[in-house]
């Protein structure tokens, strides 16, 4: 790298920034680079769209935020496999609710790494749970009737060995 | 499900001496008549659905100590989801994988990868008895496997379309979510959030449509009803794996015939305690009506008695623990590879010139050839090198002590193309070797002479001088002192390889220098004739000096800077010290690849191209950073 005294012989590449607009009015700023995962953003960064804040209905802000810290997350180049592992355990060791959140968006914006680190971790969760606690644990209510419940149970029965 | 109350009538009908399937270990008697009544048994059930003794004064223990936890492992699958990339190595199933992998069906077959070419055999015959090589990342096939289930948006047609804008109530997710959730889940989670709700259900359903790829355990007490059950819910289903633990019958095969009728690819393999029954006449006609079946892998065919396999697409077949055979006949004009390894233990009588002879005939674009009996003499390798098979790219003739110089003069011969030979366990010497290396310098990319007692280091250094494309060397036990118990290994000794006597005293205190720019695995486990090793191999990942006894440790040199794994368990402590000393010390510092001038103070400063930006520069960084060298010893 060149020494403090001279000056650099390269500009520091200017870093192109795009603000997204949230369904409840923040905005938020996110490097190109990052947004460039996201197969919506790309689209819409290829077409020239992205001059303006690019708003996004679906989202909320507070996962709107949490989404551009991920994208930027892995937009960095210097990060090796491990820590970002870990850091993505953390990322998704949250509330399950916020995890849908995060699949909602992830789907919505088209970002495959996020959809599939927030599906994998619901799935996670699921396994190794009877229905009933599965139901609890995402607040569903049970919409077979007792016969339907029975006759599923039935055929796969086997599955419960 | 009224087929399934036919179909499993009948089985149970042809299998009388068999005990009834087993049902879920449910508590309830009731559920178990029902169960049983639903499988078709026209008497009242009169036999335990749990451990198929009659009813009558019986309590049954089988269903409590079967019960379900939470997560140990269920009837139909383990609940651990292994990741489907590890799909090629057999141990991969063994250690638990029931897996579904879900590729969306409304795809065109345009979007299905590609047919591959047959690449090489993923796991070699004598892999128990070459301890630590794997070939597990030489195998192309797992690279492909893994682009496989590289997960594709769905196209939805219109139906799709009302599903997905559904109701999203159930947790929240729109059901174009909960299918990307549950398309990652194992099958026995997947039919467990059937019963959730609805619309869960309707979606697990439609996972179990899309999946392509099964791998399942058939754990001992499931039966035909189990597979039939899941085999029936994947309709689409192209590749089917199942790692047996009950015993497997025709039975299955008709089953599998059934369920699946774009099935391309079978695998079944089978635990120590599972007999396979499957006869030839069976698999032959299982073969010839499966139109679209392009690769069958089974275990323990021992049981086959003769087999006439006839079938226009079959391009990979593997069969292993074959024994006795009558005949063997294999009408496949496309077949590609074929893999054949008879049992060890010295009674098998199959008539293998024969078989050659006409595998030569009747599948003349054959590329890979793989062959493992103690049987194989040089007449049988006569009667493969006069067949036509101009398109031979591997071979691998193994365990035939009668192979000789003279066989290799003929391989030579004949198939000038060579990308792999496998010559373990033969009598082939260095003249052997200096053959090998006129006739193809130009393709041999793996060259394995495992158990080859004739040879000698010299030889070993010959070949790998002389052959400049390898990347793969192995040599286990081929340059030691076979008077030394301690080095022929227990499974040597099980698989019926005798300690041959090793005539020729100069094959100990030898050394070995290698010095190759290609290598990248190099096996020398049990080597003990060797006292010294130098190795300059820049491109080296993996070493294996397993019960390598007699190296001295200042006679060994290690110059690879790639090591990735060093396998060493059986060598001495200080052996295992100085080899990680020296690996350790091979960090060699990467070049600079950035221009860098010359200042007038004659300090020197590095100067950034400036068309890279700042997470370019940072690649660089990253190249330099290797990761440490594992010293494996146990």
């Amino acid at each position: 790298m060149s020494s403090s005294s001279s000056s650099s012989s390269s500009p520091p590449c200017p870093k192109k920034m795009i603000t997204l607009k949230s369904s409840d009015g923040e905005t938020f700023e996110i490097e190109e680079i990052a947004a460039l995962q996201s197969k919506t953003l790309e689209n819409m960064i290829d077409e020239n769209c992205a001059s303006t804040p690019i708003p996004l209905p679906n989202v909320k802000g507070k996962i709107l935020a949490k989404v551009v810290e991920f994208c930027t997350k892995h937009a960095e180049a210097g990060a090796d496999a491990e820590t970002l592992r870990a850091w993505d355990a953390e990322f998704v060791g949250v509330e399950h609710a916020i995890v849908f959140d995060y699949i909602l968006a992830a789907n919505f914006l088209e970002i495959p790494t996020l959809l599939d680190l927030a599906c994998e971790s619901v799935a996670e969760m699921i396994k190794g749970k009877t229905p009933d606690e599965i139901r609890k644990f995402f607040n569903i209510n049970n919409a077979f009737s007792p016969e339907e419940e029975e006759d599923v149970r039935r055929q796969n029965q086997w599955a419960f060995e | 499900m009224d087929w399934e109350r036919d179909y499993i009538g009948a089985a149970t009908k042809a299998s009388s001496a068999a005990p009834p399937p087993c049902t879920a270990a449910s508590s309830s008697s009731d559920d178990n008549d029902d169960a049983a009544a639903k499988r078709g048994k026209k008497r009242g059930s009169y036999n335990c659905g749990h451990c198929g003794l009659p009813k009558k004064g019986h309590s049954c223990h089988v269903g409590s100590s079967h019960s379900p936890a939470p997560d140990s492992s269920s009837a139909a699958a383990t609940s651990s989801t292994l990741p489907v990339s590890a799909a090629a190595a057999s141990s991969a199933l063994a250690a638990s994988a029931s897996t579904v992998t879900v590729m969306p069906s409304a795809l065109s077959s345009a979007a299905r990868p590609p047919q591959s070419p047959p690449p090489l055999l993923p796991h070699h015959p004598i892999s128990h008895l070459r301890c630590a090589l794997s070939f597990d990342d030489l195998d192309v096939r797992a690279d492909e496997e893994e682009e496989d289930i590289d997960e594709v948006e769905p196209d939805l047609d219109e139906r799709d379309r009302d599903f997905v804008d559904g109701d999203a109530d159930a947790g929240g997710l729109p059901a174009r979510c909960l299918w990307e959730v549950l398309r990652r889940l194992p099958p026995a989670e997947l039919l467990a959030v059937a019963r959730v709700y609805k619309g869960w259900r309707e979606t697990s359903r439609r996972v179990w449509w899309a999946a392509e790829d099964l791998k399942l355990r058939v754990p001992s007490r499931a039966q035909l009803y189990f597979v039939g059950s899941v085999l029936n819910k994947c309709p689409e289903l192209v590749r089917l794996s199942l790692w047996m633990e009950s015993d497997v019958d025709a039975t299955m095969l008709a089953c599998i015939a059934f369920s699946c009728p774009n099935l391309e690819s079978v695998e079944i393999s089978t635990s120590s305690n599972a007999v396979n029954r499957i006869t030839g006449d069976e698999l032959g006609r299982f073969v010839a009506d499966k139109r679209c079946l392009t690769c069958l892998k089974m275990e323990g065919c021992s049981n086959l008695g003769g087999l006439v396999l006839s079938s226009s697409s079959l391009s990979t077949l593997w069969l292993s623990d074959l024994n006795s055979l009558s005949k063997m006949v294999f009408n496949c004009p496309n077949l590609r590879e074929i893999s054949l390894e008879f049992s060890r233990n010295g009674n098998d009588c199959t008539d293998l010139i024969a078989t050659v002879d006409g595998l030569g005939r009747s599948c003349p674009i054959l590329q890979n050839i793989h062959i493992a009996s103690v049987r194989l003499s040089h007449a049988v390798v006569l009667a493969l090198t006069a067949s036509n098979l101009r398109g031979l790219r591997m071979l691998s003739l193994v365990l035939g002590s009668e192979i000789t110089d003279a066989s290799v003069a003929a391989i030579a011969s004949s198939f000038s193309d060579l990308e792999l030979l496998d010559l373990s366990g033969s009598s082939i010497s260095d003249s052997g070797i200096g053959m090998i290396c006129n006739v193809f310098p130009e393709t041999l990319l793996r060259l394995l002479l495992a158990l080859c007692p004739n040879i000698s280091s010299s030889g070993i250094q010959f070949a790998i001088a002389q052959l400049p494309l390898l990347e793969l060397v192995e040599c286990g036990m081929t340059v030691c002192d076979s008077n030394d118990e301690s080095l022929i290994s227990d499974e040597a000794i099980n698989h019926g390889m005798e300690k041959r006597p090793n005539s020729n005293l100069h094959l100990i205190h030898q050394k070995l220098i290698i010095k190759h720019s290609k290598l990248k695995k190099l096996s020398l486990w049990g080597c003990s004739g060797l006292d010294a090793l130098y190795l300059n191999c820049p491109e080296l990942n993996d070493l294996n000096l397993n019960a390598y006894k007699n190296l001295l440790t200042d006679r060994l040199l290690i110059q690879c800077p790639s090591l990735e794994n060093v396998y060493a368990s059986g060598c001495q402590e200080l052996l295992i010290e100085v080899i990680q000393n020296q690996v350790n010390n091979n960090s060699f510092p990467m070049e600079n690849h950035l221009p860098f001038k010359r200042l007038a103070d004659g300090s020197k400063r590095v100067r950034v191209p400036h068309f890279l930006c700042q997470q370019q520069f940072d690649v660089y960084k990253k190249q330099r950073r290797r990761p440490p060298c594992n010293v494996l010893a146990e």
